[in-house]
């Protein structure tokens, strides 16, 4: 889209998408999609939802190709919402996830990552 | 301070609770001198001791230190604090909030090398500066030495600015620096940044952020950013866009270019950054939000920053 040295212009912006859908067998969800401004709302109310179950929660993540500091935060706030000794397990995360949750929440035991 | 003098060794207690002098060395005699008295200390006090000095000082440190250095934490400065925005929350910080509440932290930080490029420079003398802020009524002390025989002058000036204590060349003392004026530095070093001929610019808007992020990664992929640093390139562009969108006045632009072996990102907008502390300090886990611009601090080679009451630019360096 961009030129150089000049702004673009008349770009179509697709509207980034971010779906959730149950998970047969086990408490949680799978996502796909990308987590920004727009999807956060969406994000974080799954989250908000899941970790209500009375055990620990899955979340799939294969098809979710991209989280911003805001999304991984919600995740953390999830986790620190979850009872004793329950943890959030997510499958195959974006690897980049996985990093800004190392370098910002360090402390952070209660999330459990499977590749 | 109000005191004249504050010696590092530790022999007498320090004024106040944060302790900040600049060392000023010529030779590798005088840099001993300077520094393996302050370690030692600070671990016979036992203090939790640190060391954050380029690589060749860091050798000559440990090599007098002998068996004393398995008790202190080394770092290679240009490696953990190649950023200068990353050393508060990523190198000091890091080291000394986890420490036994109370407890006297010692460290040695040396940001500033005579291999620091002119684009560095700036980053480097704010960072100095913003310690200050970051550490006010900690107990901690902070030495900073200085290659007083290979930096230039207004380098060593900035020094006596960024730091209330100095001690001179062959001096044991640090001494009350009468050109103490740390919001001075950072007001001074908040230059407008040179205009990047030829990059990719792109207009942001909530609708567009993730176009936007798309076509930047894009991008930087072409000018042979890969793997991992292209992740945190996609990150830093999300974070500064987003920013912009929600604190910067609805809008932004992003632009990419390749500058002397590194990939820089910079968003611009309409607003203006007021806490000269963002992104320095460590997230609190209870803490929501505002870790944005520390993660921008944590993953680039280098941060400048500049803002004024018109607008702000943020420009990031990933080396390629």
């Amino acid at each position: 889209m961009g030129k150089r040295g000049e702004l673009s212009s008349g770009a179509v912006d697709a509207p980034p998408r971010l779906s959730v859908s149950p998970l047969a067998g086990r408490s949680g969800v799978r996502m796909a999609g990308e987590v920004g401004l727009s999807t956060l709302p969406a994000w974080r109310q799954a989250l908000e939802q899941v970790v209500r179950e009375d055990e620990d929660v899955y979340l799939e993540l294969s098809s979710v190709t991209f989280v911003d500091v805001a999304g991984a935060g919600a995740l953390a706030d999830a986790a620190g919402r979850l009872t004793e000794g329950r943890r959030l397990v997510l499958h195959r995360p974006p690897a980049a996830l996985r990093r800004v949750l190392e370098m910002l929440w360090p402390d952070l035991t209660e999330i459990e990552v499977c590749a | 301070m109000s005191a004249a003098t504050a010696p590092p060794s530790g022999t007498t207690p320090p004024a106040g609770p944060f302790v900040h002098p600049a060392l000023f060395y010529r030779d590798e005699d005088e840099y001993l001198a300077g520094t393996v008295p302050f370690v030692r200390a600070g671990l016979a006090a036992g203090e939790p001791v640190a060391v954050a000095v380029p690589g060749k000082r860091l050798a000559l440190l440990r090599d007098a230190l002998g068996t004393e250095a398995d008790r202190v934490r080394l770092l290679d400065m240009r490696e953990a604090g190649r950023n200068p925005g990353r050393i508060i929350p990523g190198v000091l910080r890091a080291f000394a909030d986890p420490q036994e509440p109370g407890r006297r932290v010692r460290i040695i930080g040396e940001p500033v090398w005579a291999g620091r490029s002119a684009t560095e420079y700036p980053a480097c003398a704010q960072h100095e500066a913003l310690i200050n802020a970051a550490f006010e009524g900690r107990a901690a002390t902070i030495l900073c030495p200085y290659d007083a025989r290979d930096l230039a002058a207004y380098v060593l000036a900035d020094a006596r600015a960024t730091h209330p204590t100095v001690i001179a060349a062959g001096d044991s003392e640090a001494r009350h620096s009468d050109s103490y004026d740390p919001f001075g530095v950072v007001a001074r070093y908040n230059e407008p940044l040179p205009p990047a001929p030829g990059a990719l610019a792109l207009p942001v808007v909530a609708a567009s952020l993730s176009t936007a992020r798309h076509t930047a990664t894009a991008e930087a992929a072409r000018l042979g950013l890969t793997g991992v640093r292209l992740d945190d390139f996609a990150l830093v562009v999300a974070e500064l866009a987003t920013n912009s969108v929600v604190h910067g006045g609805g809008s932004g632009t992003l632009r990419v270019w390749a500058e002397d072996g590194h990939v820089v990102c910079e968003v611009s907008d309409a607003g203006r950054l007021d806490d000269p502390l963002a992104g320095r300090r460590p997230a609190a886990r209870a803490q929501r939000g505002g870790r944005g611009l520390l993660l921008v601090n944590l993953v680039c080679d280098l941060v400048r920053t500049h803002t004024a009451p018109h607008g702000t630019t943020v420009r990031g360096w990933f080396a390629a």
